[in-house]
């Protein structure tokens, strides 16, 4: 068709500068609805444009093909081909210019993927487009969750690891935060990294939210267990400054784990298995067994840490009998493995089967210490610097300001403040 | 107009000469341009030496430099200012003796020893004032300091000149050459010319700014060490690559400078060592998190006034204070 050779041209000579991108973005923008229209279409006409070169052009182009119905199964491994390619090699510059049309085009590519059951093939062309479409490190976008997804259920955990690594500062859609937390969360516990899966899980429970969604029930459920497994606590209230809805409606659909909770606070390994076999159903349809096995394991952990804080010395059959353990030598196998995770500092007498508990070792003056706090120094050097600007774009939001200005006319400080203006005309 | 001196004397310089011509000559910059004033060229009566200023980067000063010769070692320690005769273009001799006098009095065993000046470098003009200079001393020493402060330089800005005789077209001419000098000092001395570098503004200050320019002038000393290090470092390795040839001499004198380090190698220094630094470190650490959260409190305070909700009754607010 005419028209098409026509774009494709226009696409092939105006893709030098900036200048000449926006008059094609708006070329493109206006010729979408006789693309779409156009049945002669085909991928083929996709070989005449370079996806490096003509980024914004074949993005159109390949989002008219490939946002049509279901395809069959060669044609979408091609098309899935396609777009891998063309996401690894695009040009970042161009794709910024319609973002909402690359985000949407990698979404649709994500579905693909999953009908194909490969997820796999679309980990790394995924974490690549989130690279290529975020504008700084500190901004979340709708693909992060995207790609969490995939490497979720590729299981390839390294990879979504590290998306995870930077500190999100801005958030555009409440949605993708809940969904990049919850799915983060998931993450780390598949890495067995608690404490940051403690962090993210938080996140969601405690993010501002009118009602409660179904994201945050899923949260707030793997949170129980995960601060069970991390720190062997359990207390039934939420954090103070999770919202209203979240505090009222949380706790009502999650009875279950609350039970395994407070079970786990009176410290029983017999009781605990008991709920857990009760309510194992439950935990089965959330997917959440595995996890609930391991908050269980932890019980002894956690009764073998509580019994460091009372004695000196132990023999091996007196922490048996008071964690309920089998026999001596899984106290023996239980210790080791704290040992060696660095959770309790002991030393086991072979000989006569004694456990002696000592201080913390750590004294604090090695060199691996002063890299430790440098890097710790830095990070919060870091934060206080964002934690700044934030301050200063707050001071000039006018909603900030109207407030202001409202309170300080109460209270009259004789005649030194003039009152702030309380309309802006902008 | 400066090769090396072959007189054999070595020179020694003591910090305090410095400092007197840097404040006469900055005294006598403020004078002619005072910061207040609009025009920069006003007829002051005080004429401490001034030399014609036009502008006052120009202003020369003068002066005398005492001190005591030991066989070969000429040591300076001490200078004073002299008057400066425009019109004749020397040095106002009766002042000068006039001087000598007195500090003859109350230091008898030092000599006038030579003269100083300001500016980048010895002019001809300067041949006459040291030719005046040569009945009091037969050899005069004449330094020479360039007061334009330039960061990228590392040594300091003096230089001290001798006069020798070298036959140029065919008549014998007394010129300037370069001597190489040392600086001495006692321990008293240096002391108290620490103390006056070292000056701090004089209302004193917060504890925050002494400590702050405290901390600024290490910083700068151990910069400057560390730059000096790296240099001989590359050195070193270029020896070794062989892209330089191999010069004993150097290598010597390194050795020798590694071996008077402090031999403190051991394992209770190293400990208390990275103890202390560790324990630097936490304390920065904690007043980085107090200034964090300090932060953090602003931006809450204003989320909350910004956003908050419209449930709260009048009368249960807290005013800010």
């Amino acid at each position: 068709m005419s028209s098409t050779e026509n774009l494709i041209t226009s696409i092939q000579g105006l893709s030098a500068s900036s200048g000449d991108l926006s008059a094609l973005h708006r070329i493109l923008k206006g010729a979408e609805e006789t693309l779409r229209a156009d049945s002669d279409l085909q991928l083929s006409t996709l070989d005449q444009l370079d996806p490096s070169k003509h980024s914004l052009g074949y993005l159109y182009l390949l989002d008219v093909l490939t946002c049509g119905g279901p395809m069959s199964k060669e044609k979408a491994s091609e098309v899935v081909l396609l777009i891998a390619r063309f996401i690894t090699s695009c040009d970042a510059e161009q794709i910024r210019l319609a973002s909402d049309k690359f985000v949407s085009l990698c979404k649709g590519f994500k579905d693909r993927v999953l009908e194909l059951e490969d997820p796999l093939r679309g980990v790394a062309p995924l974490l690549s487009a989130v690279r290529k479409v975020q504008v700084s490190t500190k901004r979340l976008t709708a693909l992060h969750p995207d790609c969490l997804q995939l490497c979720l259920q590729a299981k390839c955990y390294k990879a979504g690891f590290s998306i995870l690594s930077d500190d999100i500062l801005e958030v555009d859609q409440p949605r993708d935060f809940y969904l990049y937390c919850y799915y983060g969360g998931m993450i780390c516990i598949g890495q067995k990294k608690f404490q940051k899966a403690l962090e993210l899980l938080y996140n969601v429970v405690t993010a501002p939210m009118h009602s409660v969604n179904a994201i945050a029930l899923e949260a707030y459920k793997k949170y129980v267990l995960v601060t069970l497994i991390h720190s062997g606590q359990f207390s039934v209230s939420l954090p103070k400054c999770a919202s209203t809805a979240a505090q009222r409606h949380l706790k009502t659909w999650s009875i279950p784990y609350t039970e395994v909770g407070n079970c786990y606070n009176e410290g029983k390994i017999s009781e605990l298995q008991a709920v857990v076999v009760a309510h194992s159903s439950d935990f089965e349809k959330d997917n959440n067994l595995g996890l609930v096995k391991q908050a269980v394991s932890s019980l002894y952990k956690r009764n073998i840490l509580r019994l460091t804080q009372k004695y000196l010395t132990l023999s091996l059959q007196d922490i048996a009998n008071m964690v309920q353990l089998a026999n001596a030598k899984e106290a023996e196998m239980h210790v080791l493995q704290m040992i060696q995770d660095g959770q309790i500092h002991a030393l086991i007498n072979q000989k006569d089967g004694m456990v002696r508990f000592l201080e913390d070792p750590e004294q604090y003056k090695t060199s691996e210490m002063i890299e430790v706090m440098d890097s710790v120094i830095q990070r919060t050097i870091m934060l206080s610097k964002n934690l700044i600007a934030m301050d200063e774009s707050l001071s000039c939001d006018p909603l900030y300001l109207g407030k202001v200005g409202r309170e300080r006319q109460r209270y009259d400080f004789g005649e030194d403040f003039d009152t702030v203006p309380q309309k802006f005309s902008m | 107009m400066a090769p090396s001196s072959s007189s054999g004397l070595t020179f020694k310089l003591h910090p305090l000469v410095m400092l007197n011509i840097s404040d006469h000559f900055t005294r006598v910059k403020t004078q002619l341009n005072p910061p207040s004033s609009s025009c920069a060229t006003r007829n002051i009566p005080t004429t401490v030496g001034a030399g014609a200023a036009t502008s006052p980067q120009n202003v020369r000063v003068y002066g005398c430099v005492i001190g005591a010769q030991r066989g070969r070692t000429v040591e300076i320690f001490n200078s004073f200012e002299l008057v400066f005769d425009p019109s004749s273009d020397s040095l106002d001799r009766s002042f000068l003796e006039k001087k000598q006098e007195l500090y003859q009095k109350v230091f008898p065993g030092f000599y006038v020893l030579g003269w100083y000046s300001t500016g980048s470098e010895a002019n001809e003009s300067d041949m006459h004032i040291h030719k005046a200079l040569m009945d009091i001393n037969e050899s005069p020493v004449y330094v020479l300091l360039n007061p334009a402060i330039n960061h990228a330089q590392k040594d300091l800005p003096v230089t001290i000149y001798e006069s020798e005789f070298h036959v140029i077209d065919g008549i014998a001419q007394p010129i300037f050459v370069n001597a190489s000098y040392t600086i001495e000092t006692v321990e008293a001395e240096r002391i108290s010319v620490d103390h006056v570098a070292h000056l701090k503004p004089s209302d004193g200050g917060s504890a925050a700014t002494q400590l702050a320019a405290h901390l600024t002038g290490i910083h700068s000393a151990i910069k400057m060490l560390n730059s000096r290090i790296r240099v001989l470092f590359q050195y070193l390795v270029a020896m070794q690559r062989g892209d330089i040839p191999c010069d004993n001499s150097l290598l010597r004198q390194a050795a020798s400078l590694l071996r008077s380090l402090p031999a403190a190698h051991s394992e209770k220094f190293d400990d208390n060592f990275l103890m202390e630094y560790n324990d630097k470190l936490l304390m920065s650490y904690l007043a980085m998190i107090t200034n964090c959260t300090s932060n953090m409190n602003e931006v809450v305070d204003k989320v909350k006034t910004a956003y908050a909700k419209k449930s709260r009754t009048g009368g249960s607010r807290i005013p800010f204070m």
